[in-house]
């Protein structure tokens, strides 16, 4: 099998999607994701100059646009029904600059 | 009591209305003895997340009202006399009608789709506390229609998987053989129909989500054209694969619920007007039409020879009843499986980003910095299938890698595109397999990529956005288990298919429920299910599975909900010690009308019916001799496997 990711890209590609894995989930993730990617040569292998891509499978739609007119939306209380955190009306999230903050 | 709860169950939606409308029962009966055989059954097979009795009981009494009006309406409707009765009877007929297309059928929904007022999990702990604020057009559509709402099923984890193992809240199991997998994703879905838990269900597919549990549990399943259903309200997969459609045990069923719930949705930019009335030229019949095979299907590694003879046999049945069986090539189709493992990670990774544990979903206490809380939220809410192509998806998309897969992918998608564009100017239909094999046992697929293989004749028809649907063809002659023959239409010609299915469907019959679930059927363990009165955002939908209690393939990380318990079903008896935690223990059958329970000593084993002993269903002529087939063979592999 070849070997497309290091445990160290993984570890980045974590990151980026912001999913914190730990040691051995970075190992077994790492060979979970060779794997795949293995199985995923035919797509490296296609002789595809010229070929268009298709993005999405039905052709000939144009773009919808609708009257800029005032719809009801959800009042803000149903919006932060789900909320795991809020106050004063907002979502709350832990300080993201100063102390505490983010990287 | 229970004759009637169990005759409704295997109603199909044209018996039920002929009864409401000659006032045999009221829809509140209906609704009432679904919600029974609900709660007495799926301990057995887990296809519930969650029920609606409310707002079941409320639909149900909206339809009794306007019957019971419209009867009252008719002058001398008290009065003896047949002229009476009849116009009474036409008076009721023309109200039901006008109650919609599903009026008084008991209807379910993937727990993907928002259902104000009840939890929308994805069967994931990432939104288990998750109640939706809104409706989703699809579901809403279905209950506008007269549908009466059961609740919510069970699925893979945000529709990643094809054996609902994934699920966070445990697997469901096959009505056919509890030792099985439902496939999946929407297996849930699939699973009610077969066991006869509801007359209509809606699931959606992304690669084969639709039609692989349906051929694994013997019910029609239509993937339709990538368009016809909205897509507003169900959580996005693969937003430029996904679509909805339903399940049910007839073709007739089918095609009037997709009636209900098809057509454009200005909440859906995609969704297109599709002409409703799949209904109507079912009884059409095939004579003259051109149903193309696809050779390479047929010769392809994997799919197993009952499968096989399966397709072939259906083949034949169409050549007998008219149609022209014509061979065409889709010469790229077998680059469709890495091109979606390159698209579907890559739409999930995106569509998946929107979880960041702080508008909703699942948020980890006590981390004072933002990143931090992210990380651990999304490590811990999303379970390991989809961490696994949340990150396949994030590498894909990445620089210098993009240009290798993704961008490559989207160009073979215009090959298999045109693949079938070519064929469907030799052919109005293409017959094929749907899954390369019948159902699966717990545990035995455990591989990511093996279980992929189990899309390998689905996946292309979500490239290309044709329709698809799987028809439930009997039961294959080595294992003994449902297989399905898949029909693909071409675009927003779904029409053709259904008119296909309905031919074949006078060979094979409308789908039985599965014999574990006929009349009378009871289980040692009843389940108990959720309802939606209890949901409240940001409390648990109970039944998440536990660290020691994790459904197959990876134990579920960083549980958090242990004093939650396991799932009802499984609370004895299922400690990973004691057997595989890839296998959930199949509760006991106890067959109601053998007076007596079945013996304790082997608690995960199916009790082999006698010989004769399945009840028909009203409205299913000629049933008995293809219970006694499926029986039969049945009986000869439990002998095999002993």
């Amino acid at each position: 099998m070849t070997q497309h990711l290091t445990e160290r890209d993984v570890r980045g590609i974590a990151e980026y999607a912001r999913i914190g894995l730990s040691d051995a989930e970075v190992a077994q993730m790492t060979i979970d994701l060779n794997a795949i990617i293995d199985s995923l040569k035919p797509i490296t292998e296609y002789d595809l100059a010229g070929v268009p891509p298709t993005f999405h499978p039905i052709g000939g739609l144009s773009n919808v646009m609708r009257e800029d007119a005032e719809e009801a939306g959800f009042p803000q209380a149903v919006a932060l029904e789900n909320a795991p955190k809020q106050q004063d009306g907002c979502f709350l999230v832990p300080s993201i600059l100063g102390e505490g903050g983010d990287r | 009591m229970a004759a009637t709860r169990d005759a409704f169950a295997c109603m199909g939606v044209r018996d039920i209305q002929a009864g409401l409308a000659a006032r045999e029962f009221s829809a509140r009966e209906v609704a009432a003895s679904a919600l029974d055989r609900v709660r007495a059954l799926d301990g057995a097979t887990h296809a519930f997340l969650e029920t609606t009795e409310q707002m079941a009981l409320e639909q149900a009494e909206k339809i009794d009202a306007a019957l019971s009006a419209a009867v009252a309406s008719v002058p001398g409707a008290g009065a003896a006399g047949a002229a009476g009765t009849r116009a009474a009877a036409e008076a009721a007929g023309a109200a039901l009608a006008a109650c919609g297309p599903l009026a008084g059928v008991p209807v379910a929904f993937k727990d993907n789709m928002n259902l104000a007022g009840t939890h929308t999990t994805c069967s994931s702990r990432m939104l288990a506390a998750y109640v939706s604020p809104y409706t989703a057009t699809c579901v809403a559509r279905a209950i506008e229609a007269g549908g009466i709402p059961l609740g919510k099923l069970n699925m893979d984890e945000f529709a990643f998987g094809s054996s609902t193992e994934t699920s966070a809240f445990g697997p469901s199991r096959n009505p056919w053989d509890l030792q099985r997998v439902p496939g999946g994703s929407s297996g849930g879905s699939a699973a009610a129909v077969a066991a006869g838990l509801a007359t209509v269900t809606l699931g959606s597919d992304t690669g084969g989500s639709i039609r692989q549990p349906g051929s694994f549990c013997g019910v029609v399943a239509v993937k339709p054209t990538y368009g016809v259903v909205s897509r507003y309200g169900v959580v996005a997969f693969g937003s430029s694969l996904d679509q909805v459609g339903p399940f049910a045990r007839s073709v007739a069923d089918a095609a009037l619920a997709l009636d209900a719930i098809a057509g454009r949705d200005p909440l859906d930019c995609t969704s297109q007007e599709a002409g409703a009335g799949f209904a109507e030229n079912l009884a059409e019949g095939v004579r003259g039409m051109r149903v193309g095979v696809v050779p390479a299907f047929m010769e392809a590694k994997g799919l197993t020879p009952e499968v096989r003879a399966k397709v072939e046999e259906a083949a034949g049945h169409l050549r007998a009843l008219g149609a022209d069986i014509v061979e065409v090539e889709l010469p790229n189709a077998q680059a469709a499986m890495s091109a979606y493992y390159v698209l579907g990670p890559c739409e999930a990774f995106s569509n998946l980003a929107r979880f960041d544990s702080v508008r909703y979903g699942y948020c980890d206490p006590g981390h004072a910095d933002l990143g931090g809380q992210y990380e651990a939220s999304r490590a811990k809410g999303f379970g390991p299938e989809a961490r696994r192509r949340i990150m396949l998806g994030s590498y894909l998309l990445s620089a210098g890698v993009y240009e290798t897969y993704y961008y490559p992918a989207q160009q073979v998608r215009t090959l298999i595109t045109q693949d079938y564009a070519r064929a469907f100017e030799q052919v109005d239909c293409i017959l094929a397999p749907v899954s390369p094999r019948t159902a699966f046992r717990f545990g035995e697929v455990s591989d990511p990529t093996d279980m992929y293989l189990s899309d390998m004749f689905t996946i292309s028809i979500n490239i290309a956005g044709n329709g698809g649907m799987s028809l439930p063809v009997g039961l294959g002659a080595e294992t003994g288990l449902p297989v399905g023959v898949q029909l693909i239409s071409p675009q927003f010609k779904d029409h053709n298919m259904l008119r296909v299915a309905a031919a074949l469907e006078t060979v094979y019959g409308p789908a039985p429920v599965a014999p574990d679930f006929r009349e009378c059927a009871t289980f040692e363990a009843p389940a108990a299910i959720p309802d939606a009165a209890e949901a409240v955002p940001g409390k648990d939908l109970p039944g998440l599975a536990t660290d020691g209690d994790a459904a197959a393939g990876a134990p579920v990380q960083g549980a958090t909900n242990k004093e939650k318990g396991g799932s009802p079903m499984r609370s004895e008896g299922c400690e990973a010690s004691e057997r595989s935690m890839a296998e959930p223990p199949a509760p006991q059958v106890k067959r109601g009308g053998e007076g007596g329970r079945a013996s304790s000593a082997a608690p995960t084993k199916r009790v082999p019916h006698e010989q004769g002993s399945p009840v028909d269903c009203p409205g299913e002529p000629g049933l008995s001799e293809r219970l006694g087939a499926a029986e039969d063979a049945r009986s000869q592999v439990e002998k095999a496997g002993e």
